[in-house]
């Protein structure tokens, strides 16, 4: 009964494009209100609401966003660039391939896809473009590629499913991504040398040993703050929230005195986009959090739980099947409500599997990925679009390979636990 | 002012970092002052009318209709919620004096944050459903 009141409410909300953030509250307050006196749940859901957003793990991602933001106008991204050219260059369809690396590289210091793809994006597909490779393609590589930044760590998404999961260990999370991050790489750059061979793309010309020093030289400022940021939590010196605000700092040393890209008005600027960022996101985190007190309250998690191991007991079928409602969810919502939302619901059956937590993570975070690069709701599929100059239909076709590699990684991360529990297992 | 808010929190744990001082009240004051930002930063938004919503289904209705719809939504959890329940927290927490452990703050006045931002959410979907009605008419 409570379990539809609460879908009802919240799918029409949603329909009638109410903020994500308000009909999650309204459909939990709707909820909470068929079992408590009216007072009594307004007041429990503003409790639970300011303690949803009383946490210091939660400062990280002001933090991160500030950082990446910063990176995003910093003179970063062309450094990356530059460097991954000299690395990967000079093989056939070469760009596709620097493309790709320095938005990993991006991806993985800033740990925001958007700004991978249109820092990086903005300035490789006009180049791309030039040197005759089609704009679609690269359109479409740039939005893939970019993903991996989720997954590979330092990554918010990350942060705010240990949150929602009450308790995985972001440190493990984190250490857990940089494999399914590099094979969701490996991946779009088969599915690139395939394509470029077919079509003969141009390949650069080769780096001197001194060009390729000189752009390494050029790029370590900024590859130095990966190492500082996940050496300090990895081995213990800082939890995620200190190094976030460590990044803040040094990515504002890089970007403004090092680098001298950016003015102190534009500071202020980027600081004030970077509050609008976070209060989006942290509002949706707040409701999410009342709403999953609400859901446990009424029991609904375990209600859905033996609905669907009513279904199937088999640990195989489960996961295909929430990865299959995941992959849904991801197309209509974006990531951060999608995590919110669904991990309190699926986390619980997946440990009842014996699947571990931070594994689940991993598969949720790639599952909602592939959810961004497509209509009608993906914002990395905006980004992408925006900063290529092209039609969203234009993109689709040349996303379709790379989606199926992605979803051949996804459902290897799924089914062999080990890709993302060994490097966490190291840890221990 | 928010902006301000930002470089306080991360001065804080930066000169904590720095300072070798793991002091824990910088912590206490992060997190409250975490709390005012995301729920004053949330109030801005819907003046800006720029929260997360899902549009594919939306476009399709009226759009006055769907926005003064959409506004009485917003109106109603702010106001129920974030005004009456924040209120009743936060007069229940100042009569039980609940004080932070560290800095001795009244845990009355941090939750505050809640019945007022949800005042300033109700007075811009109010102001955003004029709006559209005003719009009707011209």
């Amino acid at each position: 009964m409570e379990v539809v009141i609460l879908i009802i409410v919240f799918i029409i909300l949603l329909a009638l494009g109410v903020p994500i953030a308000f009909s999650i509250g309204l459909a939990s307050i709707s909820t909470l209100i068929v079992s408590m006196e009216p007072s009594i749940a307004f007041a429990t859901m503003a409790q639970r609401m300011a303690t949803g957003l009383d946490s210091f793990a939660l400062l990280a991602i002001p933090f991160f966003i500030l950082a990446g933001q910063l990176m995003n106008r910093g003179g970063i991204a062309n450094r990356l660039i530059n460097f991954a050219r000299t690395l990967v260059g000079v093989f056939p369809g070469g760009l596709i391939y620097v493309n790709i690396v320095a938005c990993v590289l991006f991806g993985a210091i800033s740990g925001s896809a958007a700004a991978a793809a249109s820092a990086i994006g903005g300035f490789m597909i006009p180049k791309m473009e030039k040197e005759g490779y089609p704009k679609p393609f690269s359109a479409a590589i740039n939005i893939t590629a970019s993903t991996t930044g989720l997954v590979i760590p330092p990554s918010n998404v990350l942060i705010i499913y240990s949150l929602a999961s009450g308790g995985a260990s972001i440190t493990a999370l984190f250490v857990a991504g940089y494999i399914p991050g590099i094979l969701m790489a490996i991946g779009l750059i088969g599915v690139s040398y395939v394509y470029a061979l077919k079509n003969g793309l141009p390949r650069e010309k080769a780096s001197t040993v001194k060009e390729m020093v000189h752009a390494l030289g050029e790029a370590i400022p900024s590859l130095l703050l990966l190492i500082i940021v996940m050496g300090g939590i990895i081995g213990g010196i800082f939890t995620a929230t200190e190094a976030s605000a460590i990044a803040v700092v040094y990515t504002m040393l890089l970007a403004m005195v090092f680098y001298k890209e950016v003015r102190l008005n534009q500071f202020f600027e980027i600081m004030f986009e970077a509050v609008k960022t976070t209060s989006i996101v942290l509002i949706l985190v707040s409701t999410s959090i009342a709403m999953s007190w609400v859901m446990s309250f009424e029991n609904i998690p375990q209600d859905l739980s033996s609905f669907l191991l009513s279904v199937s007991d088999n640990k195989i079928v489960i996961l295909l099947i929430m990865n299959l409602i995941l992959l849904f969810v991801g197309i209509f919502m974006d990531i951060t409500p999608a995590v919110l939302i669904f991990t309190p619901i699926f986390l619980p059956i997946a440990t009842n599997l014996g699947v571990d937590p931070v594994h689940f993570g991993i598969i949720m975070v790639m599952n909602l990925c592939i959810g961004l690069c497509t209509p009608p709701v993906g914002s990395l599929l905006f980004v992408g679009v925006s900063v290529a100059k092209i039609k969203i239909e234009d993109v689709l076709k040349p996303l379709v390979p790379l989606f199926l590699v992605l979803l051949i990684v996804l459902m290897m991360v799924t089914y062999i636990p080990e890709l993302s529990l060994f490097l966490p297992g190291l840890l221990d | 002012m928010m902006g301000i808010l930002l470089v306080d929190v991360c001065w804080q744990v930066f000169s904590r970092y720095v300072l070798q001082n793991p002091s824990s009240f910088t912590d206490e004051l992060a997190r409250f002052l975490l709390i005012w930002l995301t729920l004053f930063g949330a109030a801005f938004l819907v003046g800006q009318k720029e929260h997360l919503a899902i549009e594919i289904l939306s476009n399709k209705l009226n759009p006055k209709i769907q926005a003064i719809l959409m506004n009485s939504s917003v109106l109603v959890f702010a106001f129920s919620v974030m005004v009456v329940g924040g209120l009743i927290l936060v007069s229940t927490i100042l009569e039980l004096e609940q004080r932070s452990p560290n800095l001795q703050i009244p845990m009355g006045y941090v939750y505050l944050a809640i019945p007022l931002s949800g005042t300033l959410i109700s007075y811009f979907s109010v102001m955003n459903i004029i709006h559209s009605i005003k719009g009707e008419l011209e």
